[in-house]
């Protein structure tokens, strides 16, 4: 019987070369990797098996994600009084979750959680991908429960429930009362009306209803009418019509006119529009808030999962510590593997140091005694004893922090093209209103009072402000179903009037980890990219002994050496490795299966005495790709050339942009010719290398100046302030925090090809506002003249509105699907 | 047809009952979880497999 080919945890394919088998509750199962399997085990020993019986079927999940690392972290009492109260040992936190995605993840976490002894209650929000977890701090630290979490397969962290998010919830509730409030009344007014136009306005019931609509529309106009007034109190203070104003108006006015109507008894009533029109405006609004919290919510949950703490040495003991405690001067243990949490210099130790973040530059850099480590880089092999020099806003880090809150802080907010458009709709409503009345004076003054706010009333931007945030919420909810997080919607606006886009080159187009591309030997070449030639058994060889040696090994080069190996199937367990010793910077030597084995630099092997091949091909068409020799035995057999390769999908990325008209550059620090030869590999399109990281946003502010449109796509931290001077900042999900706070969008699937697809979406979308404008203009030009000539009823009104608006929400429907990959 | 003097305001007043019990279940956080409630109400407990209720054939063991 062949193996199945898909994991039995997370349901991903397996290929032949990361299978792994597993005895498991008496069966032999298969996982696509270790994760699986070690998540599978824990699940069965603690009595769970039955979460594979909930999975739907055919649902594929990720294999687990990664736990943040130092989670003692949380459980010093002042990092957990940031998150709740700390007053008893009974405890009550939010944690934001990543990796639930079905019922069955809720069923698994809150009966994997209730059985540990201490937790009193674990209850899993779905939705929001949250969990409140109540637990006996006495008995139970929460450093245990989160790693209990990790066991299942879940990452956990506290998160602040004062934070955004929460803010942005109150407000939507708030939105939603005042929505339920104006949806109740305008129903009960439907009736009256009914009842009104049925002929109770010619009999003796004409006065009790319309006092019955004054008593439903005067707390509809102050209670759900409130958020209008406020604005447009606030519009006219900053000078600035906006969509609130004629809103607010146009609702007085019916208001003031229909409260006239009712004492004199003479004319109609318009409660019924009036609430009806609150009703409708407050719609759109909520739609238009519910898409932003799905975005913001989604970001914030990326953003929660990076912890903040470092370790300090004081008087020879360790003591982990939040980051805003730590003070320059104090001495860092920084481990291998983690991140720098400070500026300082380094007093002991030395390391290959990764400060791609900051640099963009992907070789990892040596820091021995006496040199600096800057905040935010990632420690390689060693461990380092750093004395601190700077912390937080003062770190270099902190220091482009500070460049993005600036550069976004100077930053227009963006006028939609509604925004742009209802100061002169407002205008040209109130000079027509005034115009209409003037006429009619000479007439009679009922006349002319009614047909001036006739004009208002069906001038009603009903179908003006539904316009935008309807095509927008429709939008925004397909994207994130497609891994495009769009954090606000006039976003979507200028991305559909984008020239140019702009990719960061390290970490963005390529993978920011260097793989193994080629191989050279006494018998040739072996390029990884030309599936077509199979390793031969003696390549093989040296790739599993060099494997072997490396796999402890935390350098980039050596993890993409081993990575290689176990794509290939060349791990061998059996391998005896012994007298490893590792040199920063030039290589590791060591005993593997008795043999001597060197892998390194080529000068390194020759200061160990061994002479370099001379027969072996040194390959010239390989700009920056990085050679390591392989000598075993005190003899030279193989040279590995390692390189940062493109993503998959760069390249149908880029054919896409190109394909839609726009002009694609690349924006590296790297080396011009480096850069010219990524660039010729993406279709020739334009390099911009040699950039310093602090150089990036001159670049986007420089193409900006020449008047071209410009979305960046980038994900570190040297990227956040580009990303904020761009006109659309798109930051992978896979990049630092700041780099998706800075961005207007957020891909959550790294996925490149997203860009193209959140371009066609972003074109689409427009078309759709241009048309949902174009149609409550066309019901504008009708209405308008007959309003202006006193032939509408309230009947009419009632009838024309609740239809300019419906037709604008069946329009934006139209949204829905995102449209085809490279049809744009 | 005076009784309408009387139904009018008790419409009204319904009306509001209602709205005000749609205020109290959003406040107590009804509306937070949507999907994972209602979920929660099909998962049930593990069967053991000596346990008599169990239908016979109903095993899912792979």
């Amino acid at each position: 019987m062949d193996p199945p080919s898909r994991c039995f945890h997370c349901g991903l394919p397996i290929t032949p070369a990361s299978a792994v088998r597993g005895q498991i509750a008496g069966g032999e199962r298969h996982f696509c990797c270790h994760g699986c399997a070690a998540v599978c085990q824990a699940i069965h020993d603690a009595g769970l098996d039955g979460f594979y019986q909930r999975t739907p079927d055919g649902e594929v999940f990720g294999p687990p994600p990664q736990l943040p690392r130092q989670l003692e972290f949380y459980d010093l009492d002042e990092v957990q009084q940031e998150f709740g109260d700390i007053s008893s040992d009974e405890r009550e936190l939010q944690l934001a979750v990543e990796g639930i995605h079905c019922a069955a993840c809720v069923w698994l976490i809150e009966n994997g959680l209730s059985a540990m002894p201490g937790v009193t209650d674990a209850r899993v929000n779905l939705t929001g991908r949250r969990l409140r977890l109540r637990w006996d701090n006495g008995r139970l630290r929460l450093s245990r429960i989160l790693r209990r979490l990790g066991e299942l397969g879940y990452a956990a962290v506290p998160y602040d429930p004062g934070a955004a998010e929460l803010g942005l919830q109150r407000r939507n509730r708030a939105l939603l009362y005042r929505l339920a409030f104006a949806g109740f009344a305008a129903m009960n007014l439907m009736w009256i009306s009914i009842a009104l136009y049925a002929g109770a306005d010619q009999g003796e019931f004409r006065t009790l209803f319309h006092w019955v609509g004054w008593l439903l529309a005067t707390p509809t106009l102050l209670y759900a009418g409130g958020p209008f007034f406020a604005g447009a109190w606030r519009g006219l203070r900053q000078r600035h019509l906006d969509m609130d104003l004629p809103i607010a108006i146009g609702a007085t006015i019916t208001y003031a006119y229909s409260l006239v109507v009712t004492l004199t008894g003479q004319g109609d009533v318009y409660w019924d529009t009036l609430v009806n029109f609150l009703f409708v405006i407050l719609l759109g609004r909520y739609l238009e808030a519910m898409s932003r919290r799905q975005a913001v919510s989604a970001t914030q949950r990326l953003l929660d999962l990076q912890p903040r703490a470092a370790t300090v040495l004081r008087d020879g003991e360790e003591a982990l510590v939040p980051m805003r405690a730590v003070r320059p001067g104090d001495q860092l243990l920084i481990r291998p593997g983690e991140r720098v949490p400070a500026d300082g210099l380094v007093e002991q130790g030395s390391s290959a140091v990764d400060e791609s973040l900051l640099t963009g530059e992907s070789e990892p850099i040596m820091r021995g005694p006496g040199q600096p480590v800057v905040a935010g880089s990632l420690n390689g092999a060693g461990a380092l004893r750093v004395r601190v020099t700077a912390v937080l806003r003062e770190t270099q880090l902190g220091r482009i922090l500070h460049l993005v809150e600036e550069a976004q802080a100077s930053k227009a907010p963006i006028q939609s093209l509604a925004d742009r458009v209802v100061p002169w709709f407002v205008g040209a409503t109130l000079l027509l209103a005034l115009a209409t009345g003037l006429f009619w004076w000479r007439a009679d003054a009922a006349t002319a009072v009614l047909a001036a706010t006739s004009v208002l009333i069906i001038t009603c931007p009903c179908a003006f402000g539904l316009a935008t945030p309807m095509a927008m919420a429709v939008a925004a909810g397909s994207a994130a179903r497609h891994g495009i997080l769009i954090k606000q919607g006039a976003a979507l606006e200028r991305l559909s009037s984008v020239t140019r886009v702009v990719f960061d080159k390290t970490g963005t187009l390529t993978r920011g980890q260097p793989r193994l591309v080629a191989l050279m030997d006494a018998r040739g070449l072996w390029r990884a990219d030309e599936t077509g030639e199979p390793l031969n058994a003696s390549r093989q060889h040296w790739l599993t002994l060099a494997a072997a040696l490396e796999q402890l090994s935390e350098h980039p080069l050596a993890r993409a050496l081993t990575a290689f190996a176990r794509e290939q199937g060349l791990v061998d367990m059996n391998l005896t490795v012994a007298d490893v010793r590792m040199e920063p910077g030039r290589g590791v030597v060591g005993r593997v299966d008795g043999q001597v084995l060197a892998l390194g630099s080529a000068a390194w092997l020759q200061s160990l005495g061994i002479a370099l091949h001379a027969s072996l091909e040194s390959p010239t068409d390989w700009p920056r790709a990085t050679l390591l020799h392989l000598a075993v035995d005190g003899r030279e057999v193989a040279r590995l050339l390692l390189r940062d390769d493109l993503r998959e999908d760069a390249r149908a990325a880029v054919d896409a942009l190109l394909a839609a008209g726009l002009q694609v550059s690349l924006l590296s620090g790297d080396r011009q010719t480096t850069a010219s030869e990524i660039a010729k590999r993406l279709g020739g399109i334009e390099a911009i290398a040699e950039v310093l990281p602090e150089g990036k946003s001159a670049v986007i502010a420089g193409l900006r100046a020449a008047g071209q449109r410009v979305a960046m796509v980038g994900d570190g931290v040297n990227d956040a302030p580009a990303l904020v001077r761009s006109d659309v900042g798109i930051a992978l999900g896979s990049g630092t925090d700041v780099s998706m706070a800075s961005a207007d969008i957020v891909l959550t699937g790294n996925e490149l090809v997203r860009v193209p697809q959140a371009l066609a979406l972003a074109r689409r979308t427009l078309g759709i506002i241009r048309q949902n404008i174009g149609l409550s203009i066309a019901y504008n030009l009708v209405m308008v003249p007959l309003a202006m000539a006193a032939l509408i009823t309230p009947l009419v009104a009632a009838i024309a509105m609740p239809l300019s608006s419906l037709a604008v929400i069946g329009n934006s429907a139209r949204i829905g699907r995102i449209p085809k990959l490279f049809k744009i | 047809m005076e009784v309408i003097y009387g139904l009018i305001p008790g419409m009204l007043l319904l009306g509001l009952a209602a709205v005000g019990v749609l205020f109290w279940a959003a406040r107590s956080g009804q509306f937070d979880d949507l999907e994972g409630d209602g979920q929660r109400i099909l998962l049930d407990d593990d069967i053991k497999p000596d346990d008599p209720r169990r239908f016979p054939g109903a095993d899912v063991e792979d």
